[in-house]
């Protein structure tokens, strides 16, 4: 009875440190952590869209399209309508969701894509937000290609060893893309 | 026993991955680039350090039946503590290790290094084991890392924040199995042989007879009482 009261207490006093440090730790790292992530979006905006003269992340369309909400971050460019980011996603990759932030342009093509986030394999799924494969989007027409990669018989190259990362991004671009094809009007405000 | 003898085993009489075969999971998973092997290897280093000073000077009051949970949480504690901290102030490498900074805490270098050392020995010589045991296995990770990216991928990626990046001609075209899973336990298992050939070796010099790890049963591992001589 002694042993079982020492055992409980000892586990008791080590949860309770643990937890009082941990909590601690978060209220530490929550604000720069909030701080690199919103930083990081902020980047991400400005990585994706071509020319605004405007700040895209306080100027916000969302509209509804399949189920889900989007929020577009409109560009402007001496007053007018220039382009729009949006953040997309998927949870088809290997590892958990993958978090697109997609640039495009007021004349129909794709501007840049940037991984916001994202739990791919290192060095081979990490691979989709690296040079050769985020770069081939780049001005491709949003209703010409077809946004699936070559062996669903799409026009995107998959990553070798990282097919199923590469169909995610595959699926969270055409998902995206859709939405705003759909709504471009009412993202750009001219209706 | 003095620091610099428990600091010095942890480099290759008992380094983690390739003598004692612990830590593989990790191990195994991130050696794809030498970047993400000495991000996960500091990282572990750090917590196996900080569970190395809080077993050992606590040994006293952690009640023997329940000295396993105890050595989780506070395993699982300071493995919180660093990814939280990562995330705040070194944003860029805790998104490359993803997944694999949380799964420090069932890295079982930090358990037996608890069970077998920290939990019976002095904070200093405690301090000492860690660190020994550390950079250990940053160095298995570094080699392994540094095998697998030149020769799978044909780049060297040693910090791409400072520009520390280089690649092979684009005539080179890499062995992609390297990089991929079977990879790397292939060459994990080059250098546990050439580990055991360099062994042999020198026990041939000094005239006496070599044995593998693996021939001594479960013998070479320090952690219970049939292991190590105790």
């Amino acid at each position: 009875m002694k042993d079982l009261l020492k055992m409980m207490a000892a586990l008791l006093c080590f949860g309770a440190a643990a937890g009082l440090l941990l909590a601690y730790t978060n209220k530490v790292t929550a604000e720069p952590i909030a701080r690199a992530q919103q930083t990081e979006k902020l980047a991400a905006l400005s990585a994706v869209l071509h020319e605004f003269d405007n700040t895209p992340s306080s100027e916000t369309n969302t509209v509804s399209h399949g189920g889900r909400n989007w929020c577009f971050y409109v560009a402007r460019k001496d007053g007018k309508y220039a382009g729009a980011a949006f953040e997309t996603s998927s949870d088809k990759g290997y590892a958990g969701e993958i978090v697109l932030m997609v640039g495009v342009q007021s004349d129909g093509t794709l501007n840049q894509v940037q991984v916001l986030s994202q739990n791919e394999t290192p060095g081979l799924g990490s691979k989709i937000k690296e040079s050769p494969f985020k770069d081939q989007f780049a001005g491709k027409g949003l209703a010409q290609t077809r946004w699936f990669v070559k062996k669903d018989g799409g026009d995107m190259d998959a990553i070798t060893g990282a097919t199923i990362s590469s169909r995610a991004v595959a699926e969270a671009l055409r998902k995206g893309i859709e939405a705003y094809s759909a709504n471009t009007a009412a993202i750009a405000g001219t209706e | 026993m003095g620091f610099s003898k428990e600091f010095k085993k942890g480099l290759w009489d008992e380094i983690p991955v390739l003598r004692v075969i612990l830590g593989l999971c990790p191990t195994l998973a991130v050696t794809t680039s030498v970047e993400n092997g000495i991000g996960m290897g500091l990282a572990a280093t750090f917590v196996l350090l900080c569970s190395n000073i809080a077993v050992s000077a606590l040994r006293r009051f952690i009640p023997e039946k329940v000295r396993i949970p105890c050595y989780i949480i506070v395993a699982a504690t300071f493995t919180t503590i660093i990814d939280l901290s990562m995330n705040a102030f070194a944003h860029e490498v805790h998104k490359n290790l993803g997944i694999f900074i949380p799964l420090i805490v069932v890295n079982c270098i930090i358990l037996g290094r608890a069970e077998a050392f920290a939990g019976k020995n002095p904070v200093r010589l405690s301090i000492a084991d860690a660190l020994g045991m550390g950079i250990g296995f940053t160095m298995a990770l570094v080699v392994l890392s540094l095998l697998r990216e030149v020769i799978g991928n044909g780049t060297l990626t040693v910090w791409r924040d400072l520009g520390l990046v280089w690649s092979l001609p684009a005539s080179y075209r890499p062995t992609l199995l390297l990089i991929l899973a079977p990879g790397g336990f292939v060459t994990l298992g080059c250098i546990l042989g050439l580990m055991n050939r360099i062994e042999a070796a020198r026990a041939a010099r000094a005239g006496t007879r070599y044995t593998a790890p693996a021939e001594f049963d479960c013998r070479h591992c320090a952690i219970c009482k049939w292991g190590s001589g105790k």
